[in-house]
Formats: C-alpha cells, structure tokens, sequence
C-alpha cells in the first residue's frame, strides 16, 4: 500500500509538471487577451525539437532550450496573425495545432527508435537529502527532474509577475479592456506580442519535458491531448496561478491514477447493503477510460457555473479575451 | 528616412481578388509544403503528380476519393451551419464520434430488413449528434457559456466514451483490438455505384436541403440575420434561443451521419481511430466554403483528393501522409492571411513619417 501511493505521488508530480508548464503559458496568454488552441501543436514540436537536439548534441538543457524556441516560433505565426492581422484566433490555434502535429509526424517518423540520456531524478538541493527520507511523499517531492523543480518555481514567478509587477499589471489591462490600456500609453501591441510568445514558449517547454524528462523518448503524437487539457486547466482555474497550482495536481493526479485504477478496489463487500447496486456504478466510474473524461467534464462543470452563477461583467474571463484590437484612424 | 506602413479598409472587394483567394492560397500552401518535401529529398513535381493526377484520373482513386468526401462534406455542413449563425463548432469530431457510436449500436443489436435498418441507423446517429452538440448550443442560447470551448471540451469526452465502449460493451471480433463486431449484410449501406456507397445520396441531399434552408427559406434569412447583429435579430421578433439550438443541433445531426456513413458504408465495423480526424479537417472545409453550402460541398471534395493523394504518395515515394495535415493547416493559415488583405488595402509610404495617434482608439471587434 504504502509502495502504492508512493508510486502514485510520484506519477502526480511528473504528469502535473506537463501540464502546470503548459497551463502557465496559455494562462499568459488569455490573460492578455489572446487565446491560443495551439497548445497541443507548440507542445509537440518543443518535444521533437528538444528530443532531436539532445541525441545530435548530447545535452538535455540544450534540448530543453530548442523546445522552448520552437514553441516561440509558433507562437510567433499565432500572433503575426492575430495580433497584427487581426484574425480570428480559433481558426489560428486549430491549424497551429494541425500544422505542429503534421510537422512532427512527417519530419520525427525517423527518431522513434533513437534513445537518449534525459534529465536524470536528483535530489532537490540544499535540504533534499534530509527530506528524502520522509515516509510516502519524500520520494515523490524531493527525488525528481530538474524540471519538475523548475516549473514549481516558474509558477511563483508567473503568480509574482502577473498580479505584483508593473508589466504583468500591464498585460492583464491589456486583456481586460485594451482601449484603456491604450490611453494609459501601454503598447497593446507589443505587450500582447510578448504574452503569446510567453506562452508559446511554456508549451514548447512542457514538451520538451515530455520527451526529455517524462517519457524520454520521441512517438508521434506523444502529447495525447495535454496540451487541450492545459486549455482546460486554464478555465478550471478561473485564470488564477495560484488554482492552477491546485488543478494541476488534481488533473494530475487523475492522470496517474487512471493508470492504475485497476490495481485499486473500492467496491463494498458482497453483503454491504446496497453492494450490487453501487457496485457496478463505482466500477464504472473507476474505468481508466471513464476516469480521462474527469478534466473535461469538471471544466465544463467549473465553466458553466462560473457563467450562470456570477453576472457576466464579474468573471474571471479576460473581458478582451478572442477580441482582436486595432486603432481607429480617421 | 520614415517608413509608414498605411492600412485602410476597403470599401468593396475586387473580384478577382474575392474569387482568386481561394485558389491562391491552395497554391502557396503547396508551394510552401513543397519544401518539406524537398528535404526528405522527394520531387515535388512527381510527388504532387501521385496526389492530384493519378488520384482524379483512375477509378480506383475517384471512388475513393467521392467515399471520403462524404463524412468530410456532412462534418463541413456541421460546422458551416453554426458559423452562419455566428457560433464555432469546432466539436464536430465528438458529434461525428457520438452519432457513429449511436448508429453502430442499432446495426449491431437490433435485427431488421436492410431497407429499414439502414434508415434507422441514421436517426439513431443523427438524435445522438444532436444531443451531443445540443449540450454546448443550451449552455450558449441559455446562459452565454463560450460554445466553442464547451463544444470543444465534449470532443475529447466522446473519445473517451468511443474508447470505453469499444475496450468493454462493443468490444467484438477476438477481443484483441478496440473494434466491434462486424456489420451484417442489413446493417451494411449498399453501394451506389463503382465502390461507392448510397451514403453519398445522403450527403448531396443534406447538401441541397442546407442550400435551400439558407437562399430559400425565411429561417435561412433568420438564421443569417442573427448571426449577423443578434441584438437587431431579437428586435426584429426573432429568437436566438431557437436559433442557436437549431443550427447546433441540425449541424450536430450532420456530423453525425457523416460518422455512421463511414463506418456502415466504408468500413464494415467500428474500429478505435476509424478516421483521421473528419470533425476538425470540417473547420478548414467550412472556412474555404462559408459563403454557400454548394462550396462546402466543393471544399469537401477538395480534402477528400488531398487525403487520397495523401496515402498515394506514401505508398509510391514512402513520404509520411502527415504532409496532409501541414497542407490542410497551411491553406488555412494563408487563408486568413489573404482574408486581411481582402479586407484591408496595405500599402507602404516611404515619405510621410508614422501615423500619429488618434485622439479616440476604438476596438475592432469580431
């Protein structure tokens, strides 16, 4: 049991990080005002890129880096053309993601059988080595990528830079109600621009993990939809970094479990009142394949709630958000 | 020296520029896709040639071609509808999946003549993808929840869904693979003619009666004027709330059968990843032919030759079909490029220095 849960946390941790990077970027993003579907496709070409570097050059940071800059270089298409070009930014983001997994099926078929020596599991600096030892969860915390460290300590840098910094302040204006921003004499523009590059690079990123540190290994297609669930996540936590944190362990957490929801029961005894009735539902609800469902339908659940609950001009969605912004001249 | 970028809006759209974009920007996507084939060292020109000539010039790729473009026309239609209205259904996939899971269900389980069968696959289909799509048109008509999300959101449900059933109750055959039982002959829609099945009959006639309810009809009017400024619509007597049940769950009922047509047409029984995405290829075919069912149809026929080809080419020159994918994004992608320019006259002033800021910035809104 107690190797059970170990397992499990450890699972959490690494299945959190994919999206907790990947969740931080596009919550930049929308922030400003700029959605971007194109998660998933950023996601896969930040994992290629970094998977191809780190067996040409041998260094995992180098390959960690190259995914962070082929994230960016998608981005940078989402906001030529929806920043600069105005269009729509649904359209971009689903070809983004089109275009991504079509560049990685079509250019990484020959990397799948490459291996590589990825980010090793070190001990978290400094105080690891005594935390190690705690029972259950020293293991899971403190013995992990380097990775998984660095995306806990982006996301107090992205909660700092948000809500406590000057440019940070400036982007959420600018996806709450550019106009205003505008007047300020903040550049809509250029701090939109830079948020969608953020995120791009995030996902890239998250990516990167993923093939480097999560799996270690190059499969087409490898991001199996995270890269829609940090879309998810990001409504899920209401466009806060601090429930991000929260979703992205929960989402987490479901992700390792439903790998292993066969090896738990929690079906009643035979003669527990009840047992032939409940028993089927829970070992419904317990199926890996039901259980992938869980994500989507809480933030279906979390999204409706949000909008039917509050009166519109109270929620948490950025007021700018999918609306272009362009300077009248007349 | 100052450099002024100006950009005006155009007060009306040239028409070769209005009929050209489309063919332009499948141009440059190819052009453009042509480098990825250069670097894995394939002439484009032989390689394009597989994909368009030998596709449309021999009966084997001609009838493969009209069967693929008939789930991708339905799923067309499913998200151009929507978009008339001014919504985005981008979860034609999970309508596409929910309706072929229903349909799947009655040809496996019920027992009846093929002439009965067959129709009531359809409604079985077409009453799940309606629900299925009908879910994110309540929230949106009801309480203004984003249908594009929840839409979206529910795609990925139904995948989980289609790969729960097809692991456990519709699991058939060996039980080896996530695929059901094969089709009986009642359950199997009859061919029409040179390997092409009647599912085709449907998608033409869907075709017709969504060209009709657009140009002819005073709801096609309706739907297009809420769509168009829905605060006036409502002004005018009509009902969003019905509207946009209406056009979500019609579009719905198309994916739909598009999903069940594939498989009782094509392939004989549900199998885990049957097709290769449909429900999003619709965005691109329903953006290409937005302004009239009749092009919907063109687009569709349009992607079915670039499918085709696609396996063609990976046949002949061993070239991953992935190129599909970067070519359908690609055409998109230039697609809206071009939209800017149609809309905007860009031209560049050597002369005058930057525009200088107006006193009262508006938002452009979409």
């Amino acid at each position: 049991m107690v190797s059970f849960i170990a397992g499990l946390l450890d699972a959490t941790v690494q299945a959190a990080t994919v999206l907790l990077l990947a969740g931080m970027g596009e919550l930049i993003s929308e922030r400003a005002g700029v959605l971007n579907l194109g998660v998933e496709g950023m996601m896969l070409v930040g994992a290629l890129g970094g998977f191809i570097t780190t067996v040409v050059t041998g260094s995992h940071w180098l390959g960690f880096g190259v995914g962070i800059l082929l994230g960016m270089v998608l981005a940078l298409v989402h906001a030529f053309l929806c920043i600069t070009l105005k269009s729509n930014q649904v359209i971009s983001g689903v070809m983004l993601t089109l275009l991504g997994t079509g560049l990685t099926t079509f250019f990484g078929s020959g990397w799948v059988e490459e291996s590589i020596n990825g980010f090793p599991q070190i001990t978290f600096p400094l105080v690891g080595q005594y935390l190690v030892g705690i029972p259950i969860i020293g293991e899971a915390l403190f013995r992990s990528t380097a990775t998984d460290y660095l995306a806990l300590g982006l996301l107090v840098v992205v909660w700092y830079f948000l809500h406590h910094s000057n440019l940070g302040l400036e982007m959420i204006a600018v996806g709450e109600d550019p106009e205003m921003a505008d007047t300020m004499g903040v550049s809509v523009f250029r701090l939109r621009y830079l948020a969608v590059l953020i995120g791009g690079g995030f996902a890239g990123a998250a990516g990167a993990h993923l093939s480097l540190a999560f799996s270690q290994l190059w499969v087409p297609g490898m991001t199996a939809g995270r890269g829609w669930i940090a879309v998810a996540l990001v409504i899920f936590a209401q466009w806060r970094p601090r429930r991000m944190l929260v979703g992205a362990y929960l989402f987490g957490l479901l992700d390792a479990l439903r790998i292993r929801s066969q090896s738990i029961s929690l079906t009643l005894g035979p003669d527990a009142p009840f047992a032939s009735v409940i028993n089927p539902i829970v070992e419904f609800l317990m199926t890996p394949q039901i259980m992938g469902t869980y994500p989507y339908l809480a933030t279906i659940l979390v999204l409706a709630y949000a909008v039917i609950r509050t009166k519109s001009d109270q929620l948490a969605v950025p007021s700018a958000l999918l609306q272009s912004y362009s300077r009248e001249t007349d | 020296m100052n450099v002024a970028v100006t950009v005006d809006a155009r007060e009306d759209i040239p028409a070769w520029l209005a009929y050209g974009t489309p063919v332009f920007t499948v141009l440059a996507a190819l052009a453009v896709s042509a480098i990825a084939l250069v670097v894995l060292d394939v002439s484009p020109v032989a390689a394009y040639r597989t994909m368009f000539v030998e596709t449309l010039v021999t009966e084997f790729g001609l009838s493969e071609t009209l069967t693929k473009a008939i789930p991708l026309i339905l799923t067309g239609l499913a998200v151009y509808l929507p978009l008339k209205a001014g919504l985005f259904n981008i979860g034609a996939e999970g309508q596409l999946v929910a309706g072929a899971l229903a349909g799947t269900w009655i040809g496996l389980n019920v027992s009846l003549p093929g002439l009965a069968l067959v129709p009531l696959m359809f409604v079985a289909a077409a009453v799940a993808g309606g629900i299925w799509a009908g879910i994110p048109a309540y929230l949106r008509a009801k309480w203004d929840v984003n249908e594009i999300i929840t839409s979206l959101l529910l795609t990925f449900v139904a995948l989980e869904i289609q790969s729960y059933l097809l692991r456990g109750p519709m699991q058939g055959g060996t039980g080896n693979f996530p695929q059901s039982d094969r089709f009986s002959e009642a359950a199997t829609i009859p061919e029409l003619f040179g390997g092409v099945h009647a599912g085709l009959l449907v998608a033409v006639c869907m075709v017709i009666a969504t060209y009709v309810l657009m140009t002819k009809t005073r709801l096609g009017f309706e739907i297009t004027f809420v769509g168009s400024n829905d605060e006036a619509a409502q002004q005018a007597g009509m009902s969003k709330f019905y509207v946009y049940l209406l056009v979500f769950v019609v579009g719905g009922a198309f994916a739909a059968m598009g999903g069940i047509s594939e498989i009782a047409g094509a392939q004989g029984r549900y199998r885990a990843g049957f097709e290769p995405g449909y429900g999003f290829t619709a965005i691109p075919i329903a953006l290409l032919g937005r302004n009239s069912a009749l092009k919907v149809m063109l687009a569709g026929l349009f992607f079915a030759v670039l499918f085709v080809g696609g396996s063609s080419m990976e046949v002949a020159f061993g070239v991953p079909a992935a190129l599909v994918e970067i070519i359908q994004a690609l055409v998109i992608l230039f697609l809206i490029t071009a939209e800017f320019f149609k809309s905007y006259r860009v031209g560049i002033d050597l002369k005058r220095g930057p525009a200088e800021t107006p006193a009262h910035p508006q938002r452009g809104d979409d």
